[in-house]
């Protein structure tokens, strides 16, 4: 098939196979691309809406034994750099979240062997007590297994346990890429294979909890690998149909143990459309400005993005790989009328809450994000005295604590 | 690119400008302005590395061997202060390109020094200036008659800038821009995007890319449309020159392998072009390719 072919089927809404998809990745020209990934926003979007999410990324602890080469944020076992977030500090991020109108908590951590399920439950259970409507968007895959093997409970009793105290839904990361000889040069097999990932996100959509899916490019896959990735989530989608939303972004570098170069931002907008045009079975396809800067992510929404993500807050993890973009919900919601499009606030289901916070009173402008803790904190939330850990280091802290 | 026929277009009317430079369609503006400046250039993309050092004579003065260009950056304290640090770079230059200054400096100091623009121009062309840095067009008090006294003086103007982007309606200035090459017929290359902007208040993706594409479309009297490496960022430089742009300003000189060969600054940009399906051709601050 000719690329021209291609795109005339892509046009007509019939579904691309792996070999054309990987002739338009490669061949079709960039501005091709982004008009066939813009026919499928359309196509699915014909209201012209934008939509994002005010929630906070919090980061509830660094402290981590998958050991992953990409990644500059966590710190081993015993690093005096390691931190836990205490249940008060938490619900301070709560306070600060609802006061910007948000309703939701993106959580997600390192694989900490001292933190153990009930430390989950307890603080979901404390979440919900407290602020009975807030959203939990927590715990990627990698993290479910990770509790999963901690406390010899099958993944989906896990899921069943998370839900029972309060989780709403899971964020797709640690996803990466879904090629387990990738995930082996990425030192991130240990933590989950493809397989375990993709069924981590089946045992979820199966207990009833909507999830997204991410991919993280631009380290060791080939082309060929990037497309099984999309294919792989579309076979997923296409068995359970719980994906609400696909984000991309590329390998941030900087002080990882990897190391290497970043993708470039038009490698960023191909990857993004060639994603649109490939997952026809997602509605929802997000711009990634915490890696890609405003411009460029204001740019995805003319290549398939029919969503701007989360104002954040906060963030940790692309900031510590150098990254430190910042666009609060002013940004946002400027950024998307500028490309020409109607911004509306969302939940994680994508349903529309209204229009933006920042057109019916004033809210502070935020031109950059917090962090976990201050530097410098490295105080050990009391409650940790109450859960066994596993590690040594950890051990030890607990006796200093009694 | 295999089996795909890109679409040929006319040249662009005015009525068609002032549609394309309302639409939200930047993909069609994009391909446009892309097609003029393959017409023009081909995939031949030029990029600067610059050396930049202080105005203040006896500051530092670090000349990485890379260097195609030195620029003295920041305005001048006094005419005298001027010309002696000319006369410093230049006697270090190494027959390096030396730039210095905004006219637009220039025109403020002459007038607080009581000297016509041409004097100050000539004496720093004298001390042997062969470059002024740049001509940022909406600061500039006369822009036709100070770009003209710069020519006469015997100096070449290494860019024609904008400031501040003060305006969404871009038209009006990239037609002023225009009518001004028409008059001196000195500017090699013109950078449309801001040089400041709001923190709390940015340019848009959409702005910028519409900008480059418009300035490309509309400024066909102007060689180069040049984007700012160190400004913009290689993520929207790249893209920028995928929509127009075909030189790229402000690449640094340093050597820094620090972090590997990869990552520093020529191997960064000669990636990102080749990645843009470009090919990459460094110049230095005359315009003439550096071999290598």
């Amino acid at each position: 098939m000719t690329i021209d072919q291609i795109a005339d089927k892509v046009k007509g809404g019939g579904r691309i196979d792996a070999g054309e998809a990987l002739d338009l990745f490669r061949h079709a020209p960039t501005p091709l691309l982004g008009q066939l990934a813009d026919v499928v926003r359309a196509r699915k979007h014909r209201d012209g809406l934008v939509t994002y999410i005010i929630d906070r990324n919090v980061n509830y602890t660094n402290v981590c034994v998958a050991r992953c080469n990409f990644c500059a944020f966590y710190r081993r076992v015993g690093s005096p750099e390691g931190y836990v977030l205490g249940f008060d500090e938490l619900f301070r991020k709560i306070d600060e979240t609802i006061a910007v109108g948000g309703g939701q908590l993106l959580l997600q951590g390192g694989h900490n062997p001292d933190l153990p399920l009930a430390w989950y439950e307890d603080l979901f259970r404390a979440v919900k007590a407290r602020y009975p409507s807030f959203k939990l968007h927590a715990l990627s895959p990698p993290e479910v297994i990770h509790l999963s093997r901690l406390s010899q409970l099958a993944v989906p009793d896990v899921i069943d346990h998370l839900i029972a105290a309060g989780l709403d839904s899971i964020p797709g990361g640690g996803a990466e890429i879904l090629v387990d000889r990738v995930r082996r040069l990425l030192h991130c097999d240990g933590k989950a294979t493809s397989d375990e990932w993709l069924d981590v996100m089946r045992h979820a959509h199966r207990a009833g909890l909507r999830t997204t899916a991410t991919m993280m490019y631009g380290t060791v896959e080939t082309d060929e690998e990037r497309l099984e990735h999309l294919l792989r989530l579309r076979a997923l989608q296409d068995e359970t149909g719980g994906f609400t939303a696909f984000i991309t972004w590329s390998y941030q570098p900087a002080h990882t143990e990897r190391g290497g170069v970043e993708a470039t931002g038009l490698d960023y907008l191909r990857t993004l459309a060639t994603a649109r045009i490939v997952l026809d079975n997602f509605d929802n396809v997000q711009a990634s400005w915490v890696t890609q800067g405003g411009k460029v992510g204001q740019l995805g929404l003319a290549f398939g993005a029919n969503d701007m993500g989360s104002v954040m807050i906060e963030e940790n993890v692309v900031r510590a790989a150098g990254a430190s973009y910042c666009m609060d919900e002013v940004e946002i919601v400027r950024n998307i009328e500028a490309a020409g499009f109607v911004p509306k606030r969302r939940n994680m289901h994508y349903e529309i809450l209204g229009d933006p916070i920042c057109r019916e009173r004033d809210v502070p402008r935020m031109l950059e994000l917090a962090t976990s803790r201050d530097e410098g904190d490295t105080h050990v939330p009391d409650e940790l005295a109450k859960y066994p850990a596993r590690s040594r280091g950890g051990k030890q802290l607990r006796l200093i604590q009694h | 690119m295999s089996g795909w026929s890109r679409p040929r277009h006319m040249p662009v009317t005015n009525a068609e400008l002032t549609t394309l430079a309302a639409s939200h369609d930047i993909i069609n503006l994009g391909m446009r302005a892309d097609e003029v400046r393959r017409r023009r250039h081909g995939t031949r993309t030029t990029f600067v590395r610059v050396a930049s050092v202080p105005a203040e004579p006896r500051g530092p003065l670090v000349l990485p061997s890379a260097t195609g260009e030195i620029r003295i950056g920041g305005a001048p304290a006094s005419r005298q202060a001027a010309v002696e640090r000319v006369r410093e770079v230049i006697a270090a230059s190494r027959g390096i390109p030396v730039s210095a200054f905004s006219l637009a400096d220039l025109e403020l100091l002459a007038t607080r020094e009581s000297v016509t623009l041409r004097s100050l121009l000539e004496d720093l062309r004298a001390a042997g200036l062969e470059l002024v840095a740049d001509a940022p067009y909406d600061l500039l008090h006369d822009p036709r008659r100070s770009i003209e006294e710069a020519n006469i003086a015997g100096l070449t103007l290494a860019r024609l800038t904008v400031h501040r982007s003060s305006s969404p309606d871009t038209l009006p200035l990239l037609k002023a821009v225009t009518e001004l090459q028409r008059s001196v017929a000195v500017i090699r290359a013109f950078a449309p995007l801001a040089r400041t902007t709001s923190p709390s208040m940015p340019t848009t993706g959409y702005e910028d890319v519409k900008r480059v594409a418009l300035a490309r479309l509309v400024v066909d009297n102007v060689p180069s449309i040049q984007v700012d490496w160190a400004l913009y960022g290689p993520k929207l430089a790249q893209i920028a020159l995928t929509v127009g742009a075909d030189d790229v300003d402000g690449v640094s000189a340093e050597d820094d392998m620090t972090e590997g060969r990869r990552r520093g600054p020529l191997e960064e940009i000669r990636r990102n072009i080749r990645a843009a399906g470009l090919e990459p051709v460094e110049r230095n601050g005359r315009f003439e390719a550096v071999a290598g």
